[in-house]
């Protein structure tokens, strides 16, 4: 990093520039005290922002139609995650359509970066970050987010559906 | 000795030999599916496509012998093109399995595909479903969508293994593999076929779905499942050892290993060994490290007197291991009371006339040429007599690494067990054991992937290995384990000064040289 100095004489006059700013505060204080209304600010726990759908917020592992989980286990998320906060553990399902399943799919939230590089690696479409953005607990709470966190949390609904089932892939002859 | 010239190289090779060994010969790439080294030549696949210079067609590799002057090359256009074609008929009904597929990440047909394909399919048609998941036998799970019908399972059970249960059913593009009415694929070689099977149709139960396979490392070690010395590559990352694949080796396993000596890595896992050693004295077990341990054995090995002191040795470690031991205590402790403990002595020779031998020691030879150099001719009998009548009161046993192949093992624990002071030196963990009474040693030792050595084999043949990693770290080598029970310290060779060391880096600075991924996160804060 380099850091850059301004030796001129007119960098000496701070005065303006320091009154200036003063001037702004001053203006956004009698604006906000007047017209509250207009304020720019949120009354955060209460009042939430919500970010467009296409924020890469919380991960969510999407559901096929009956309910269960699309992830067919493949490890390319947990393979393509730089931080790698991914940990899963595949079985055989008993289903032989299905085949492979997770039956372990953890994410180490705190050292998740939301780079969204799990699901662009995802080939079936398991995994997406969703717009929830909120992340906090305190100090002892469970920072690993297991499968019925991220497939079936309250917020969640059931479940996210992906596009694709696959009964319909089988069926189209995929 | 035709002389023939592949890519523009002159090759000389033998009388007889055909294109594709030629150009292995000569280290040309070639794609091949249904050739395989150790079987006969099928020439179904039609991948391995050459041109050969004065032919008007494209020839497949394996099934052309080469002739004097032949002009070849795999790398024309032509080529290219008909490999490109050739790959679009393979995948016209091969699923896109490869996120479920274990073979992902070491398949044929997805280097191939990155290599000649990358086209859009021109296929309209739905593709033909077959049987997923066929159950083929107690150690194969068979996948015909997959199965590019290339036959060489079919043709391994007809050549090598000779058991046949394996054929192709049906016509046209219904053909499937799969066994025949009543029999299934059970045989000692079954894992052998899933090694060569070069799409993810046949999935081996034991390794299915435990670890994608770019996660494992490998490493070429010699198997110690029996006194045959297979040359075998072991698949491990941190988690532990995962699987075993045999390495072609003309004068001891050929191209195959058998479907028992692929068990050997699960004694080798973590959660069997034993991590640290355990004493027992009058107050009960004490856990100890385990240099600690054989120091804490020496204090009873220095007062006792060479007559009293036995050794009790089985076949399952190195010879140089054995020659340290043995020539301790020859020459330290003044006793010739060793002893081979032998599992199955009958059945010792016994030979399936491919690979299996009845001698489940791989280093029995080795164990045997050891104790003649020192000229040791104690047997189990001068032993049994004299825990009998109580002149022998220590003995230090080197236990079997894979006691599943030592069915007396709970017998000839209770039979040392009249020892006053008793030191066994084990890998892995024993309830026997751990319910012994009196004092007891015992000391956690490396297994055979821990440690360089050698291992002789049934014929006579000495073969070096070298240590793929460390499991348990405080376990001891049996050289080691010597040293300390003669009292002798034990000296750790620290690596070298590094003759350069960069102007900008402080002596004590720690380097991250293991990990390659990810390395811009270690250099984050300079540009």
């Amino acid at each position: 990093m380099s850091v850059m100095q301004n030796n001129s004489e007119k960098a000496k006059w701070y005065l303006p520039g320091v009154l200036g700013g003063l001037g702004i505060t001053m203006k956004h204080l009698l604006v906000n005290l007047f017209n509250r209304k207009k304020m720019m600010t949120l009354n955060y726990p209460e009042e939430k922002y919500e970010y467009s759908p296409r924020f890469k917020g919380n991960h969510v592992l999407t559901v096929k139609k009956d309910g269960s989980l699309r992830c067919t286990a493949c490890m390319l998320c947990a393979t393509n995650c730089p931080a790698e906060c991914i940990k899963i553990v595949a079985a055989e399902h008993n289903d032989p359509h299905v085949e492979k399943f997770p039956i372990s799919y953890e994410i180490d939230i705190l050292r998740c970066v939301f780079c969204g590089y799990c699901e662009e690696a995802c080939p079936v479409d398991a995994i997406r970050l969703g717009p929830e953005w909120q992340t906090p607990g305190v100090n002892g709470a469970n920072f690993i987010y297991d499968i019925n966190h991220l497939a079936y949390r309250p917020n969640l609904k059931g479940g996210i559906q992906t596009h694709v089932d696959d009964e319909e892939r089988l069926k189209s002859g995929i | 000795m035709p002389k023939c010239t592949i890519n523009g190289k002159e090759v000389e090779v033998k009388e007889g030999t055909s294109i594709i060994e030629a150009m292995q010969q000569s280290g040309d790439r070639i794609a091949h599916y249904c050739w395989h080294p150790g079987l006969s030549v099928a020439g179904v696949c039609r991948l391995c496509m050459v041109e050969i210079e004065g032919n008007p067609r494209v020839q497949i590799a394996c099934n052309t012998m080469v002739t004097e002057g032949m002009k070849i090359n795999n790398t024309s256009e032509k080529v290219r093109d008909a490999v490109k074609w050739g790959l679009d008929f393979h995948l016209i009904n091969h699923p896109l399995d490869c996120p479920i597929c274990d073979q992902a990440g070491e398949c044929g047909l997805q280097d191939q595909y990155m290599e000649y394909g990358k086209y859009d399919p021109e296929m309209a048609e739905a593709k033909v479903k077959k049987h997923k998941v066929v159950d083929l036998g107690p150690t194969v799970v068979l996948d015909s969508e997959r199965c590019i019908l290339c036959s060489r399972c079919v043709r391994f059970t007809e050549e090598v293994s000779k058991t046949n249960e394996l054929g192709i059913f049906n016509r046209g593009d219904r053909s499937e593999i799969g066994t025949h009415e009543g029999v299934e694929l059970n045989n000692k070689y079954s894992l052998n076929t899933v090694d060569i099977c070069p799409v993810g149709a046949l999935t081996s139960k034991d390794f299915r779905f435990r670890q994608r396979v770019w996660y494992l490392k490998d490493a070429e070690t010699v198997c110690n499942g029996c006194s045959n010395g297979c040359n075998v590559k072991v698949y491990f990352n941190k988690e532990g050892f995962f699987r075993v694949k045999p390495v072609y080796n003309e004068k001891v396993n050929g191209y195959w290993m058998c479907d028992e000596g692929r068990d050997i890595y699960k004694f080798v896992n973590k959660e069997t060994r034993l991590l640290k050693a355990q004493v027992r004295g009058a107050s009960g077990w004490t856990e100890m490290a385990g240099g600690a341990a054989a120091k804490n054995a020496h204090e009873v090995l220095k007062n006792t007197s060479g007559d009293s002191l036995a050794l009790v040795l089985t076949a399952q470690y190195t010879v140089e291991e054995f020659d340290a031991i043995v020539s301790t205590f020859v020459n330290e402790f003044k006793t010739k009371k060793v002893f081979f403990w032998i599992n199955n002595k009958e059945t010792f020779d016994s030979f399936d006339g491919l690979l299996l031998r009845g001698d489940k020691n791989p280093n029995t030879k080795g164990l045997l040429k050891v104790l003649e150099k020192h000229g040791i001719t104690a047997t189990w009998a001068d032993l049994t007599q004299g825990l009998g009548n109580g002149s022998i009161k220590t003995v230090v046993v080197a236990g079997p690494e894979n006691q599943a192949v030592f069915p007396d093992f709970q017998e000839r624990v209770k039979e040392l067990s009249k020892a006053q002071n008793l030191i066994w030196l084990q890998a892995g963990k024993n309830d026997a054991l751990m319910s012994l009474t009196g004092n007891v040693w015992l000391i956690p030792t490396k297994t055979f992937v821990e440690k360089d050595g050698t291992f002789i084999n049934h014929a006579g043949l000495e073969q070096k290995f070298k240590k793929v990693t460390t499991i348990v770290s405080e376990a001891l080598t049996l050289t080691e384990a010597a040293l300390l029970l003669a009292g002798k310290n034990l000296t750790i060779p620290t690596a070298t000064a590094q003759p350069f060391m960069p102007m900008n880096q402080r002596e004590d600075q720690v380097t991250l040289e293991a990990r390659k991924k990810n390395e811009f996160v270690f250099r984050r804060g300079s540009l």
